[in-house]
């Protein structure tokens, strides 16, 4: 008998959440309520993006429904959901965490152009010229080094420096800002150039990890010594005080600079609520959400002129930058992956 | 007619939801511009690596399963057979790793055994930096699947001894003693159930990605993912799934080898009720000590190391608060997906045991086969699908989760099923359709209420799957409905691990509690057994 009223007390408790998970909410129903809703995808980590869209949802009264991206599936989840949905899209925005995404969307047709009245200052480089998609809040590439190694790493050559022999590592080149990087390297000093590089990285005992937060966390484990990554993964570790420094590299007189990563907005082709999607986007592209981001545990760099800043981070305007053609990265690292597919031993 | 008719409606739902999303990729990746063309398939079978690839994923998978065959079978003997003590509390402990995922049990087990781990401060830099290097490589990933998935054979073994004929093995009893017995008789009889978790633990070994990729490990399945996150080529990464077609019909093959030619000496659950336990005697006190060592090296320490990076109420209050609403949705989907899959696993089961259509095999292919392929490949099958207009009633809302699941681990409570409804004798059905009772009132008042256990056991085993479920949900899931390991997975990059490990707990509490109640439903103790 007890085990029968146990039984049944389940089923009935999972009939009523049941009903009221599944049941269609008001706002489905009512089209003015629809319109109310955006869907967004979201590259940048959950972490991070989460609390600047729930100020948006407080600010505007707009629902936000979210898709985030895993660390196991390389970020790439939500792109691969865009694509796969291009024909009924599901998104009404694309918050990438790096421009190269936004722009193989625009090739795959998947994205709407759209220019923002907040993208006014931002810098040329860092936006697509027909409105394809529009950069905010970057991360740059830096190497994170162990305190406890008295010379530091200055230039992304140190990889091939036999003195690091068998001591640097490196994100996979296949996925996020590390092909992003790779690319806009091959970029500048061309094919030749650029493989000779990714071999003599080789030969010197690179070790390779899956993600930039191992890479970060391998050199304060002291597995390590130095290893590049994006700026908010070292940023934050260095806020847990964890024994590692944060080294911007090639910012000498002729260095190449250190490569820029913004975050972008997209606006998705065919999109279901276009109005409140312009309006996040409008918000995200604010000088406000820029504020907000570099003062998180993310760390990143406004791209808004005169953005107040957290004392561990370097305006733009004072960071030797990259300069790289973001579309030429993109098309570059198509090129190039089969190349660093083989690199990779694949 | 009714059963004909029945069964194969059941066999076209699960051809809509299961094979159909992946035909529908297959198709993609056989043409180019409208035309029928092989490109991807060459591109991706001609190169040797892949073959390297696939040694690799052999390797670790055949490893991964002899160990917890050999070390899953005696435990399960122990708890199922024996006078064992506090074997429930044991059992509990040995699953607890089957209810996480394993990339979080890879990175627990980095948090332990890294060069920065626990470890480390009372341990030597010299035995520090072996153990580190071990776990980076192929003792590392069976480490870990080893751990992972040990419970599937132990699990399965106590659930085949309990159908286990006692008259057969009193009779031997006679003649030998219980070594003789469980080898000569028991072990045998319980064979299909042994062959049917090697099987399930190699094919879930041979499609885990994520371990082997944080522990730095090449498998077969990396040149589906790397098609998918680096290329975007669904066409190239459907090609590069196929071959696991043709792992899954050998793997039936060596199990139709194996098992030909055997009868059943399985009875119904209530006669083996009846089987006295074997007394450890002096043995027991000493098979305490080996298994709590073994519980403490592969379930406590990792578990450690999530409670001591959950410590303190404050994690716990933010992952209610950030996951709260994701954990009560994997509970409810978990459900919704275990009910299902236990009714649609038991007519398959049903259809597959009774041989009941022509082409019984081919199910029996077609939903292990779909356990076996990657999660991605489901689920971008379910995409290009579903993904319509018309039918936004199911892929823009949780309903596509639940296709998802069913599309993914029907073979779990199939085989379930299929096995149990093996010791139930034919002639109970017959003489009840002799008596001129329609094959629904068979199935609902005779076969059903005997293979009453094999639905609970469905129930639990699909409830577990579809609440650990990421390869698909991560894919599938509408905006706004996250799933709890998924929302763990979007939280770890760059979360605090201390939020992490205590969502981690927190969904090792929510899986362990209602599958618990119900296994306590299902297998009521007696007091002198409890003790």
């Amino acid at each position: 008998m007890m085990k029968k009223t146990v039984f049944f007390l389940l089923i009935v408790c999972f009939v009523v959440a049941g009903i009221l998970l599944f049941r269609p909410s008001k706002a489905t129903v009512k089209e003015k309520a629809k319109e109310q809703t955006v869907v967004v995808y979201v590259s940048e980590d959950q972490v991070f993006s989460e609390p600047i869209l729930k100020d948006f949802e407080r600010e505007t009264g707009i629902r936000v429904k979210a898709v985030y991206d895993t660390e196991e599936a390389k970020s790439t989840g939500s792109m691969n959901r865009l694509i796969a949905e291009k024909n009924n899209p599901q998104a009404d925005v694309y918050w990438a965490n790096e421009p190269i995404r936004a722009e193989v969307l625009r090739q795959k047709g998947v994205s709407s152009p759209y220019t923002s009245p907040n993208a006014g200052d931002i810098p040329v480089m860092f936006k697509d010229k027909d409105g394809y998609w529009t950069g905010f809040s970057a991360r740059a590439r830096v190497f994170v080094v162990n305190k406890k190694v008295k010379e530091k790493p200055e230039s992304i050559n140190a990889y091939t420096n036999p003195r690091w022999k068998g001591r640097s590592v490196i994100t996979n080149p296949l996925f996020g800002t590390t092909t992003s990087e790779v690319a806009a390297l091959f970029t500048m000093w061309g094919n030749e150039k650029g493989k000779a590089f990714m071999n003599a990285l080789k030969l010197n005992g690179v070790a390779i990890s899956t993600n930039n937060g191992e890479s970060a966390d391998f050199v304060a484990a002291g597995q390590y010594d130095f290893s590049l990554v994006d700026s908010d993964d070292a940023v934050n570790r260095i806020r847990q005080g964890k024994e590692i420094v944060m080294v911007y590299p090639d910012q000498g007189k002729d260095g190449i600079g250190c490569f820029i990563v913004p975050n972008a907005t997209v606006l998705i082709k065919g999109a279901q609520h276009p109005k409140v999607a312009k309006r996040l986007i409008d918000y995200l592209l604010s000088k406000e959400t820029e504020r907000k981001l570099a003062f998180a545990d993310c760390a990143q760099i406004p791209l808004h002129p005169g953005v107040k800043l957290p004392p561990e981070l370097k305006p733009i305007g004072e960071i030797r930058v990259m300069q790289v053609n973001y579309s030429e990265v993109a098309a570059k690292m198509v090129e190039i992956q089969p190349f660093l597919k083989g690199w990779m031993g694949l | 007619m009714q059963k004909r008719v029945f069964l194969t409606l059941i066999v076209i739902l699960l051809l809509i939801v299961g094979l159909l999303p992946v035909l529908s990729m297959v198709a993609k990746s056989l043409t180019v511009d409208g035309h029928l063309s092989f490109s991807a398939y060459e591109g991706v079978l001609a190169s040797s690596h892949q073959w390297v690839l696939m040694g690799h994923s052999m390797v670790l998978s055949s490893i991964v399963t002899v160990l917890t065959v050999a070390v899953g079978v005696p435990l399960g003997i122990l708890f199922g057979k024996t006078d064992f003590l506090l074997r429930r509390f044991f059992i509990f402990l040995f699953v607890i790793p089957l209810l996480i995922p394993p990339y979080i049990s890879a990175v627990s087990w980095f948090d332990l055994l890294g060069t920065g781990g626990l470890l480390a401060p009372i341990t030597s830099p010299r035995f520090t930096e072996t153990v580190s290097r071990l776990l980076f490589g192929l003792p590392g990933c069976v480490l870990v699947l080893f751990s992972a998935f040990l419970s599937i054979p132990m699990v399965l073994t106590m659930v085949f001894l309990k159908s286990v004929n006692p008259r057969l093995e009193e009779a031997g009893r006679l003649v030998s003693g219980w070594r003789g017995v469980l080898k000569s008789i028991t072990i045998p009889l319980i064979l299909p159930g042994i062959l049917l978790s090697a099987m399930l633990v190699f094919l879930l070994s041979f499609g885990e990605f994520g371990v082997p990729n944080f522990l730095r490990y090449d498998v077969f399945p990396v040149e589906s993912f790397t098609q998918f996150s680096a290329f975007y080529n669904f066409k190239a990464a459907t090609a590069a799934a196929v071959p696991l077609a043709v792992l899954t019909l050998a793997i039936l093959a060596v199990e139709f080898w194996f098992l030909r030619d055997r009868g059943t000496g399985l009875s119904l659950a209530h006669e083996a009720a009846k089987a006295q336990p074997v007394r450890l005697g002096r043995y027991r006190t000493l098979m305490l000590m080996w298994v709590s060592l073994l519980a403490f090296l592969l379930v406590v320490l990792p578990l450690i190391v999530l409670l001591i990076q959950s410590a303190g109420f404050e994690s716990y209050g933010e992952a209610l608060n950030r996951a709260g609403d994701s954990l009560l949705r994997s509970l409810l989907y978990a459900a919704a997906g275990a009910t299902v899959l236990t009714l649609l696993g038991f007519f398959t089961g049903y259809l597959i045991q009774t041989k009941a259509v022509c082409f019984w095999r081919s199910v029996d292919f077609m939903t292990i086969f779909l356990f076996a392929l990657p999660g991605t490949v489901i689920g971008i099958g379910l995409v290009s699908l579903w993904n319509h207009q018309w039918a936004n009633f199911i892929y823009a809302t949780p309903l596509i989760i639940i296709l998802g699941y069913l599309a993914r681990y029907t073979a779990l409570t199939s085989r379930i099923s299929a096995t149990y409804l093996a010791q139930i004798p034919s002639s109970m059905e017959e003489a009840a359709q002799i008596a001129g009772a329609s094959w629904f009132r068979r199935m609902a008042l005779i076969v059903a209420p005997l293979a009453k256990r094999s639905l609970f056991a469905s129930w639990i085993v699909g409830y577990i799957f579809s609440l650990r479920d990421t390869g698909i949900t991560m894919l599938v899931y509408p905006a706004g409905h996250d799933t709890l390991p998924v929302r763990i997975f979007t939280l770890m990059a760059n979360g605090s691990p201390g939020l992490i490990a205590a969502l981690c707990i927190l969904m090792i509490a929510v899986t362990i509690v209602p599958a618990g109640i119900l296994w306590m439903i299902s297998n009521p103790v007696s007091k002198k057994e409890a003790i």
